[in-house]
């Protein structure tokens, strides 16, 4: 196992923008980004899919905790951690994948990081915001909230990437 | 063989998602406002020290504008004492005043420490809990006087809210000055809009009328103002209006709250579950 205290480190990070900063935003009502996705996005490539899984687990769980929500984030983070894997061997050569390292604009590709946080992100604020709703009488609205609050999102943890994998060089 | 066991291996992973899914599913589906509310509760534990000094920082700034209004609260209560002393004989209002003793309402104020108004289940968290006498069902009014919603569970130095922005939050309202009365909720659309259904087709609602709670509702006393009819719209079936209702508190901007509890209310509630009101339930 290896970066597990910096893998801590972003999980504590991102709960805590989340719970402090990006629930009490209340600009909104069509605004709710969910930035902690970035703890299961922006791990390895090559970790294991059940340690994803289960990372993700970890985070909704928590999130649910924390927010009030009874399982939602759970089901969301749950499914976005199970089509990761999937997603990444879609647009990514396998073989590249085999050599590890953080999803990154610089490792993937600006093009190609892109396209995975979108993907990701878009599926995880669909089942969260559907679920939340608990009806298809207001699935506009849905929509207009899953498609602002992922926009929100991608710019989030695109920035959060940026940063985390720029650590890395300083300690190189 | 390597095949079997990468078949193994990817049967595995689909398992494991499936029966967390299952399991995170199952509890949703079994839990309900009051779980979310106590889920909160328990992580505020935790969480509510700091969520706590954010809501001060936020607070200091806004600390002019609540100034103002407190002023002109206190202008509009100056305003209606005046009308007290003017218009009550003494002597009767001294008689009024033993008789009911002390007020059936008690009052006290509590500080927002976390709030959301982009779900369609949002509860308000406030810094007052058991300890400070905050009990489950107790009213909260937005500091100009307005409905807001009401406790639904606490711990020892939180508690939390159900405001009226929530789709499981239901009261009874009425148009002020007349006896005509409608449930309201939320419809999770506009955060400062609400709805007030099944109002009487005798009603002749109006634009621009002020609505207010009734005095069923074992949380809100009576008359507080809940907000102004924005527009009125007659059901399908034609037997019944459903008003759109502009809220007088406002959600997105609260700091400080005031709680109200019926001292009242475990009396009444003792009595209609009482062995005499049951048994005459069930002989009917």
């Amino acid at each position: 196992m290896y970066r597990v205290t910096t893998y801590s480190l972003l999980f504590l990070i991102t709960v805590l923008l989340q719970i402090f900063l990006f629930d009490n935003l209340s600009v909104s009502i069509y605004l709710n980004p969910l930035i902690y996705v970035a703890f299961v996005v922006l791990l390895p490539v090559d970790a294991l899919p059940v340690l994803v899984l289960l990372a993700g687990l970890l985070m909704g769980a928590a999130m649910d905790f924390l927010m009030g929500t009874a399982g939602i984030n759970t089901m969301a983070t749950l499914l976005l951690a199970f089509v990761r894997q999937p997603v990444l061997t879609s647009l990514y050569n396998r073989d590249d994948l085999r050599e590890g390292g953080i999803p990154s604009p610089e490792r993937l590709g600006h093009h190609v990081f892109l396209n995975y946080l979108i993907v990701l992100v878009l599926v995880h604020h669909t089942v969260f915001f559907t679920l939340e709703a608990l009806s298809w009488s207001h699935a506009l609205r849905t929509a207009v909230r899953v498609v602002a609050s992922s926009a929100v999102t991608v710019a989030v943890v695109w920035l959060l990437s940026r940063m985390f994998t720029a650590k890395f060089v300083v300690r190189l | 063989m390597h095949k079997l066991i990468e078949f193994i291996r990817s049967v595995y992973l689909v398992v494991l998602f499936v029966v967390l899914e299952a399991l995170a599913i199952g509890y949703y589906a079994r839990s309900t406002y009051y779980t979310q509310a106590r889920l909160l509760a328990r992580s505020n534990a935790a969480a509510g020290w700091v969520h706590e000094r954010f809501a001060d920082l936020h607070r200091y700034f806004r600390l002019e504008a609540e100034n103002r209004m407190l002023i002109e609260r206190v202008a509009t209560l100056e305003e209606r004492l005046a009308q007290y002393d003017e218009a009550a004989n003494i002597d009767r209002l001294r008689n009024y005043m033993l008789d009911i003793g002390e007020s059936k309402y008690r009052v006290m104020t509590a500080t927002v420490i976390s709030n959301t108004i982009n779900r369609s289940q949002n509860f308000v968290t406030i810094n007052r809990g058991r300890r400070d006498g905050v009990v489950p069902d107790m009213a909260v009014l937005a500091p100009n006087g307005a409905m807001l919603g009401y406790v639904v569970d606490c711990t020892d130095r939180y508690a939390v809210v159900m405001p009226v922005l929530n789709t499981s939050f239901r009261a009874s309202g009425k148009l002020a000055g007349a006896d005509y009365f409608g449930s309201i909720y939320w419809d999770g659309a506009d955060p400062h809009v609400v709805s007030m259904g099944e109002l009487s087709k005798y009603a002749e609602p109006r634009r621009g009328q002020e609505v207010v709670t009734t005095g069923f509702s074992q949380f809100f006393p009576e008359d507080v103002l809940i907000g102004r009819i924005e527009s009125v719209a007659m059901d399908e079936t034609r037997t019944s209006y459903t008003v759109r209702v502009r809220l007088a508190a406002d959600p997105a901007r609260l700091t400080d709250v005031i709680l109200v509890e019926n001292r009242d209310a475990c009396e009444i509630l003792d009595l209609q579950h009482s062995e005499g009101v049951k048994e005459r339930l069930r002989t009917n």
